[in-house]
């Protein structure tokens, strides 16, 4: 009836890909009602400096979707801990809490989209913009020679690998770092291609 | 040496959300009184072989003393405190490390320079001193990005 307990959200979960961090749980339902969520985080701060406190994230405060987009507040590399609280009306549940913590140190890091680009004789890579925290590692070489690399902490622009010779193919191969965590993904495929005739070849 | 990597972009991004904010507050408390972190000698006089032990007592200082008397009524600024908090107890814990294996000492100079600023702090009433503190994050961020490139020259 009117006053059953409301069951606190179940299956809570984080994916996190790329330093970007989704909170999910499975909806709570309640026929013919409108059931909303609300998240609150909790970091290693918080547990240890600040009585157990936690924050709500206002942008997942008695919202009807059933996934939160945690990112902005998991911002350091500790532990955190997650919660989610249904509301019918006036009733409200308990809060079901993310199972164990949660660590961006765990985010999954794909290697980076790429674009080689031999515009005449002139090597180029266009990297895929993975926001502020992403670096890239570049390995570049001409075939059957030593690879050469090239850090590139900004991926908005085209960025100039090399000026090829006629005839032998260059290849290219590049992986993210991320500092606040200290990790990289694994390498992209390699790509090569060829020195061009004045005419400029993209290849994806 | 104490090698430890810091993401000072995101700290930095975080107060410079809520700097004006703090400051407003800040200007709403009636005893105008000199810099916490600066008064009466700069960071910037600190020698680089006391860098390390002066980060890491402003550090435990900022996690320990000042954080927790920020609570704001602004649920933003809240939360850019709790993401700046967990990012100083990152940096705390590693620094801690450093500490234990000797590579962090503590100089007479840099225990003076911390102890001046301890003062400075206990001589204003709490939540006006760690309000204040946090105005002048952007004085220790500076001072460590300085240091940091002073160190890679």
């Amino acid at each position: 009836g009117e006053d059953a307990l409301l069951p606190a959200p179940q299956n809570i979960s984080i994916l996190s890909t790329n330093m970007k961090h989704f909170l999910s749980w499975s909806p709570v339902i309640v026929q013919g009602e409108t059931v909303r969520y609300s998240v609150e985080f909790q970091g290693e701060y918080e547990r240890d400096y600040a009585n157990e406190s936690w924050i709500p994230i206002c942008e997942c405060s008695l919202i009807t979707a059933t996934v939160c987009n945690i990112t902005e507040d998991i911002s350091a590399t500790v532990a955190y801990n997650l919660r989610v609280r249904a509301d019918v009306g006036t009733r409200r549940s308990e809060w079901g809490t993310l199972k164990g913590f949660f660590n961006r140190i765990t985010t999954s890091l794909t290697p980076p989209l790429m674009k080689v680009i031999a515009d005449g004789c002139h090597l180029l890579v266009e990297l895929e913009d993975m926001g502020p925290a992403f670096q890239f590692c570049v390995l570049y070489w001409k075939k059957g020679q030593e690879s050469r690399q090239k850090v590139v902490k900004d991926a908005s622009s085209v960025v100039h690998l090399d000026t090829m010779e006629a005839g032998p193919d260059y290849c290219v191969k590049a992986q993210t770092y991320v500092e606040a965590i200290n990790r990289s993904s694994s390498f992209s495929q390699t790509q090569c291609v060829g020195a061009q005739g004045g005419t400029s070849m993209w290849l994806v | 040496r104490c090698r430890v990597s810091m993401s000072m972009t995101e700290i930095r991004l975080g107060f410079t959300a809520i700097k004006a904010s703090i400051v407003s507050i800040q200007a709403r408390d009636p005893i105008k009184t000199l810099s916490i972190l600066s008064h009466p000698q700069s960071l910037h006089k600190v020698k680089s072989s006391d860098r390390c032990c002066i980060t890491h007592h402003l550090f435990n200082f900022y996690v320990d003393k000042v954080f927790k008397h920020c609570k704001t009524e602004d649920s933003y600024i809240n939360r850019k405190i709790s993401s700046i908090a967990n990012s100083f107890l990152s940096m705390k814990k590693k620094l801690r490390q450093c500490h234990e294996q000797n590579k962090c000492m503590c100089g007479e100079e840099s225990t003076e320079k911390f102890k001046q600023i301890l003062a400075n702090y206990e001589g204003l009433n709490v939540t006006s001193a760690a309000i204040k503190s946090l105005g002048e994050l952007d004085i220790l961020l500076d001072w460590m990005e300085k240091s940091q490139r002073a160190e890679h020259v």
